[in-house]
């Protein structure tokens, strides 16, 4: 297998094993260090699994607070559109108010539904979490700042994030509520449908850089804003987009909240969950949307590389997380806008819209790698113009729609 | 959702066959408007049937009616459409004069001035009404935003209201023979001018506001496949199914009690009564939930428009309540209908010449327009319902009254 | 094909014109406020006002009241309670107050001097005995009738547009009882009264009277003492 994708299809895809960094840490600074009757006795294997499993636990540790900050930042944002404050009484301007609402959660009785699937009702939550965080392993922070390098890092994420559909089916099945197996459907209609334009986004991607590996994707867009694969075709700043529309359906959020829509069957999945079981739905919920936010900044807007070549200006983590946040805010944004579709109506966007143009994204893109052989100057400016012109003659025909708009008179 | 026909050779049937899933809806669930049930056959996400249950909000308006003196019984009108009452006061207060005009020996009119405040008054709570119709759809599609606008701008017409009477919700304000003088309004004086320019302060700001409203949802592509095309309701349908106010012109059904049969002074206001139609280039289909919607978006300018031409002529001078010791009507009964914003609002009272009434009917608009709900959601899907609950504009208050 | 890009255009467009309005929100000032912290006692923007008249808690200057029994016959859910011992004919024990309702909104309540029922609005008002709306103080100080000089305003009658008469208090009120948690806020019982002495309070504490126990909302405003009947005779009124 690995002989097929190492000598065929695609060439550039390294497969081989890159070094690890754990093995590297624990032959290179604790072996050295320890005494010579341990050392001699020291496992480099065992080594490595304990040093991974302590960077595992700092991990879990610090990205669960990712979530509590973001949700009082949707809280405000939302408020913000709202012309309202959002929470402000625990702590000062309501900064606290999601730690004492996950205190509140915690102490809240845990209540399993006595007809349900006690073993996948309990498991169900689980799956969601864990799956979601898995996520973050295979997302470079910064330039050393990644978890893991996969060689095939994008599709690792792609993989474990289906999952998450899996904890959402359980969950529904499991609480025997006519409302959560309907949301529960729903989600998986939903998330399998847009798992199609999500990978074939990614495959345009994939076709340019030549590697899975993230990583490597980064590297390749180290020359500044311009060689940020967004703007290195046209096809792939469409692809953004059907990525980034797609990303949001992924993470249920609104417009694409069917599976919880509250105005139609109460909660979705989690209508039968309380406490502690509710407050993992809703830690995955807001993980996941940081998660896909960070793959899309990785893949399309530079990762952690900066604006400028040779400056570090929105670049590292630093630069790394503000434009992920900015993805985030945008999602919100997004969210506080829109009204949300119909079973199918999603479909009909996913399938009738988003997978034609995917696939019309991946024959240009395969024609322009045809063209421009490698990125220089030319290839960068001419896609740079085209995105440009359409840009442009898209606003002229909006503002021409805009003063010859009907006016519905009533008669 | 096991399968129904027991296979009795094991043999299994490719034709897929599903039991049929019954779901309430209701009467404790985040869009029903209150308290409605609804009982939901469903096959996956279409429904079969939906067949709603009332009564969770019945409170004996008609026969607490019984027991009251016709005064008393106006803040029990309050309650049916809690959303409009002012508007229901009206409705009540105007049957029970007609009731009373029967009456030869006396000598009774409302004063000019009180049937400006009427309508002035009216008008606004209109606004407020629709307004909360506009911002709870958005909500019921899934939008969370409109709705906080509406009631943005909705807590500014409370504010008015609460001016003159003192109430935000529940008003009581109109009263047989006039309004209230609970909170003096004196002609010509400061605060009356003040009240009149507060009016045309908001409105100044909130005409504006219809067009950002129209911009953000109406027109929104994700709304308009939401509701264009969807229960469609045929004007024929509409007329059998007693269906009135916004949702019989959203059918295309030409027909506004204030204009056909102006009671007040209606007559006196040039006002258009908008009435939907088919836009092929947009989608919308004639009486669809669009449609209805769209109604009271425009209806809403019309208010607009009436009020501004009140504050263009100012209130007249005079009392503002009809010189009447005791409301006493004559033996008799009277049908009276009006247009309150969710259709024709109606009165029947039998008075047997007592202080109290012998009987007392309402006919509420929203019950007879949730009657077509059950024909409307056949074949539809989940999410349809909400549409469509959304669009015919109940209130359960008035609908069990 | 032409409709398949016209959607997409249409599509992109009106949600981007959404997100337009939206974003415009975000940089608008609120337009909540913290409620309990800032409510209309500190003047702030968007902090509003309770307005005058609005309709809250019910309170009785019951020393006022003459015991007519009106609001309990209109309160359409029975609400009030009165029982009172009528006195004998031709007896009173005082009068009640005049009510002078000015046309700035400001009212007045005190003793207008001589006749009150045909005043000459021309001529200048003298009121003596000016007493707040509420306080059990007021009830002392009216019986003792101190003939403080700041208790008297002298005003003229061009701004007043309302005067309610006094009435002979012919009541010895034993009870006088208001559930307020079975009063829909109507307010029928306040245009009834013929004295004025039954009002809604229109400041916080007549929004903010919540109470841990429900009977607790029964508000007794029966004051046995200002009758300055000796214990006997109020146990024989009660009986």
């Amino acid at each position: 297998m690995s002989d097929f994708f190492s000598d065929g299809f695609f060439k550039n895809i390294n497969l081989q094993d890159s070094s690890n960094w754990a093995t590297d840490f624990v032959q290179d600074v604790i072996i050295p260090r320890l005494p010579e009757a341990v050392a001699g006795h020291f496992s480099v294997e065992l080594g490595t699994v304990i040093v991974m499993l302590v960077c595992a636990g700092i991990f879990v540790a610090v990205v669960p607070l990712l979530p509590l900050v973001l949700v009082l930042a949707e809280r405000k944002v939302a408020a913000r559109f709202q012309n309202r404050t959002g929470p402000m009484r625990v702590g000062p301007w309501g900064t606290l108010q999601t730690l004492a609402d996950g205190l509140k959660l915690i102490f809240k009785e845990d209540f399993i539904p006595p007809q349900g699937d006690k073993v996948l009702f309990l498991l169900a939550p689980y799956v969601i979490f864990a799956c979601s965080f898995a996520v973050f392993a295979a997302i470079p922070f910064g330039q050393d700042i990644l978890v893991s390098d996969f060689n095939i890092g994008i599709f690792y994420i792609m993989a474990i994030s289906s999952v998450i559909v899996m904890g959402v089916i359980m969950a529904g099945w499991s609480s025997n509520s006519k409302w959560s197996l309907l949301g529960s459907l729903r989600s998986a209609a939903q998330i399998v449908s847009y798992e199609i334009p999500l990978g074939l986004s990614i495959l345009t991607i994939v076709m340019l850089v030549g590697s899975l590996s993230m990583r490597e994707i980064v590297a390749s867009q180290d020359g500044g804003i311009f060689t940020w694969i967004i703007f290195r075709s046209p096809f792939t700043f469409i692809a953004f987009f059907i990525f980034f529309i797609s990303a949001i359906a992924e993470v249920n959020r609104t417009p694409f909240d069917l599976p919880e829509a509250e105005s139609e069957i109460v909660a979705g999945f989690h209508t039968e969950y309380s406490g502690m079981r509710f407050a993992l739905f809703f830690i995955a919920e807001y993980a996941n949307m940081f998660a896909v936010s960070a793959i899309g900044v990785t893949l399309f807007l530079g990762g952690w590389q900066g604006v400028l070549p040779g400056y570090d200006f929105l670049g590292g983590l630093p630069g790394f997380v503000i434009k992920t946040l900015g993805l985030v805010f945008l999602m919100m944004w997004l969210r506080w806008t829109l009204p949300r579709l119909r079973v199918d109506q999603l479909m009909n966007l996913c399938w009738k819209y988003f997978i034609p143009i995917s696939f019309f994204n991946i024959l240009g893109t395969g024609i322009w790698g045809l063209i421009f052989k490698e990125d220089d100057v030319w290839s960068i400016g001419i896609s740079c113009a085209i995105i440009y012109i359409a840009l442009i003659s898209a606003y002229a025909i909006a503002g021409r729609n805009l003063a010859r708009r009907p006016e519905p008179q009533p008669s | 959702m096991e399968s129904t026909q027991q296979t009795e050779s094991k043999i299994i049937e490719l034709k897929p066959f599903t039991d049929e899933m019954v779901v309430n809806m209701g009467p404790q669930h985040p869009s029903t408007h209150g308290v409605l049930r609804l009982e939901l056959r469903l096959d996956g996400e279409i429904v079969r049937e939906a067949i709603p249950h009332i009564g969770y909000l019945h409170r004996c308006f008609e026969k607490h009616s019984e027991n009251l003196s016709y005064p008393q019984i106006i803040p029990f009108t309050d309650r049916m459409d809690y959303v409009a009452a002012m508007n229901q006061n009206w409705g009540f207060c105007l049957a029970v004069e007609k009731l009373l005009e029967m009456d030869e020996t006396k000598d009774f009119a409302v004063p000019e001035r009180a049937e400006y405040l009427r309508v002035l008054i009216c008008e606004l709570n209109r606004i407020a009404s629709h307004l909360l119709s506009f911002g709870t759809y958005g909500m019921d599609i899934g939008a969370f935003t409109p709705f906080l606008y509406a009631f943005r701008d909705r807590e500014r017409l409370l504010l008015l209201f609460e001016k003159v009477c003192g109430a935000r919700l529940t008003y009581n304000y109109i009263r047989i023979g006039g309004v209230s003088e609970i909170i003096p309004l004196e002609p010509g004086s400061i605060a009356e001018q003040n009240y009149l320019d507060e009016i045309e302060g908001f409105l100044d700001y909130f005409e504006p506001k219809i067009d950002e409203y129209n911009d953000l949802l109406t027109s929104n592509s994700i709304f308009s496949e939401r509701t264009m095309g969807v229960a469609v309701m045929p004007a024929e349908m509409a007329i059998s199914y007693g269906a009135t106010g916004p949702n019989l012109r959203g059918s295309g059904v030409d027909w506004d009690l204030r204009r056909d049969e102006p009671y007040s002074i209606y007559d006196r206001f040039d006002f258009d009564v908008p009435i939907a139609k088919d836009i092929p280039e947009l989608g919308a289909v004639l009486g669809d939930c669009w449609s209805r919607y769209k109604v009271r978006m425009d209806e809403m300018k019309e208010s607009v428009k009436i009020v501004r031409q009140i504050l263009a002529e100012g209130l007249p001078d005079g009392p503002v309540m009809a010189d009447l010791k005791a409301v006493r009507p004559p033996k008799g009964e009277i049908y009276f209908r009006s247009e309150a914003p969710r259709g024709e609002l109606g009165f029947y009272i039998v008075s047997d010449g007592t202080p109290k009434p012998v009987r007392v009917k309402g006919r509420s608009p929203c019950f007879s327009a949730l009657s077509a709900l059950q024909e409307l959601s056949r074949g539809l899907m989940v999410a349809d319902i909400i549409a469509i609950i959304g669009s015919i504009d109940i209130v359960m208050g008035e609908v069990d009254r | 094909m032409d409709k398949y890009i016209r959607n997409i255009y249409k599509g992109v467009y009106t949600v981007l014109v959404g997100m337009r309005i939206t974003i415009r929100q975000f940089f608008e000032p609120n337009v909540t406020h913290q409620y309990p912290y800032e409510h209309d006692f500190e003047k702030k923007q968007n902090v509003r006002e309770i307005p005058k008249g609005y309709r809250g808690q019910l309170y009785n200057r019951i020393e006022d009241c003459i015991g007519c029994k009106k609001c309990e016959l209109i309160c359409p859910v029975d609400c009030i309670t009165i029982t009172g011992d009528k006195l004998p004919k031709g007896e009173q024990l005082w009068d009640s107050m005049n009510v002078i309702h000015l046309k700035d909104g400001r009212e007045i309540i005190g003793l207008i001097e001589g006749e009150d029922k045909k005043l000459n609005l021309d001529e200048e008002l003298t009121i003596t005995n000016i007493t707040s709306r509420q306080g059990p103080q007021e009830v002392i100080d009216r019986l003792e009738q101190s003939g403080d000089e700041s208790r008297t305003q002298t005003i003229s009658g061009s701004e007043v547009s309302r005067v309610v008469t006094r009435n002979p208090v012919v009541f010895y009120l034993d009870q006088f009882d208001i559930d307020m948690s079975l009063c829909m806020y109507c307010g029928l019982c306040t245009e009834v009264c013929p004295t004025e002495c039954l009002t809604m309070i229109d400041t916080l504490e007549g929004i903010e009277y919540s109470k841990f126990d429900r009977t607790d909302l029964i508000f007794n405003f029966d004051k046995q003492e200002m009758y300055g009947k000796d214990e006997t005779d109020t146990a024989e009124a009660a009986d």
